[in-house]
């Protein structure tokens, strides 16, 4: 196999664009990738301060290296989520990255800040470990991303995580999650702006980015993560995909491009009000984050 | 040669010489979910695997909590 710039040996094929790499184009790929979601939905602008939302696994450390070669420096922001070994071990690699390339990374730590763990929380709220997760990174990188003064958060979703979130909505009919899966969120009061800027790349992708790039991250799944209905929709396009190459993007984008502004009289966010409790926007009296601090403090 | 899996890690023999593809073939992988990685590089598809290698098959799925 070649690869389809300069003809030398390749060690990746991307089969969606038909295509094969070797190292150093493979590079220059995953960057016009970025580089081209970036302009065509608006992310970013010149003054913006950004902070990446950074896990230590390969979707937020290879965006946050993406965005630096595309001149774009960003900050940190790393979540400690009380997840035994997992966590320590995602920290690591986080704090690795950071220091190697002398990036400032900011980090929360949900146990010593906040009180509780996401383990401990799920347990107290008798739903999945993923819910009390995403509930808690999407309110803690927004609030500080507000309380510090940037413009905007980055986060590491990639062309499979929306492909599968986007499948799921479907298949619920899920209009007001549809109205608001968008590669841009707007800022708004109390909100920063959050962008998407992996969405043009597959997981496959910025895994061989990182291991060329030689970025260590953290390859173990999360262990609460382990049979969730996200990792089956991947499966199933995954194997679309392998039988027909190019299906995730073609459906995904498709619905960016024809479908997505279709539901846009289905975002019910109504109006907003501060959270008694910490002051964040919410619909409720106390936001859900609030809430949850709250049922998993009564457990501990 | 060895054969290194992971969720859960563990470690298999293969022989060899075998390519790329039919080593996934013979796993029942499929090769949009994971990379090949013979010591530190990785290998495309057609690359030819000899016993004295050392083989990382590396799941690329990861699946925590998705953003609506």
């Amino acid at each position: 196999m070649k690869c389809t710039v300069c003809r030398g040996p390749a060690v990746i094929d991307v089969r969606r664009h038909n295509a094969a790499f070797c190292p150093e184009h493979f590079t220059v790929h995953g960057r016009d990738q970025v580089g081209r979601a970036i302009h065509d939905h608006d992310m970013l602008r010149p003054d913006d301060r950004v902070l990446v939302a950074v896990s230590g696994g390969k979707d937020s450390l290879a965006l946050w290296d993406l965005l630096a070669a595309l001149g774009v420096e960003a900050d940190g922001l790393h979540l400690r989520l009380g997840i035994g070994d997992y966590s320590d071990e995602s920290t690591v690699a986080a704090r690795a990255y950071a220091t190697a390339h002398g990036r400032t990374m900011h980090e929360v730590d949900l146990a010593a800040d906040w009180g509780f763990t996401v383990p401990e929380a799920a347990h107290a709220t008798h739903r999945v470990p993923c819910s009390a997760c995403g509930l808690s990174k999407r309110h803690l990188f927004n609030t500080y991303a507000v309380d510090h003064g940037y413009d905007v958060v980055a986060t590491g979703h990639n062309l499979d995580d929306e492909a599968a979130v986007l499948l799921g909505n479907v298949l619920r009919w899920e209009t007001e999650y549809l109205a608001r899966q968008q590669p841009v969120l707007p800022a708004a009061p109390g909100f920063a702006r959050k962008v998407k800027p992996l969405v043009r790349l597959g997981e496959r992708e910025l895994a061989a980015y990182c291991v060329i790039r030689r970025i260590d991250y953290q390859v173990e799944e999360c262990p609460m993560a382990a049979g969730n209905r996200h990792l089956t929709y991947k499966d199933l396009l995954n194997g679309l995909e392998h039988r027909s190459p190019g299906t995730k993007a073609a459906f995904l984008h498709g619905f960016f491009e024809r479908g997505q502004d279709r539901f846009a009289g289905d975002d019910a966010a109504g109006t907003l009000r501060r959270c008694a409790e910490c002051g964040a926007p919410t619909p409720s009296e106390v936001c859900a984050f609030c809430r949850l601090r709250a049922r998993a403090a009564e457990r501990t | 040669m060895k054969v290194l899996l992971r969720n859960p890690r563990r470690e298999i023999e293969v022989a060899g010489p075998i390519t790329v593809t039919a080593l996934l073939q013979r796993l029942d992988l499929i090769p949009e979910a994971v990379l090949v990685i013979a010591g530190d590089e990785l290998v495309a598809r057609d690359a030819r695997l000899d016993d004295a290698t050392t083989v990382e098959i590396r799941p690329v799925t990861s699946g925590g909590a998705p953003t609506r």
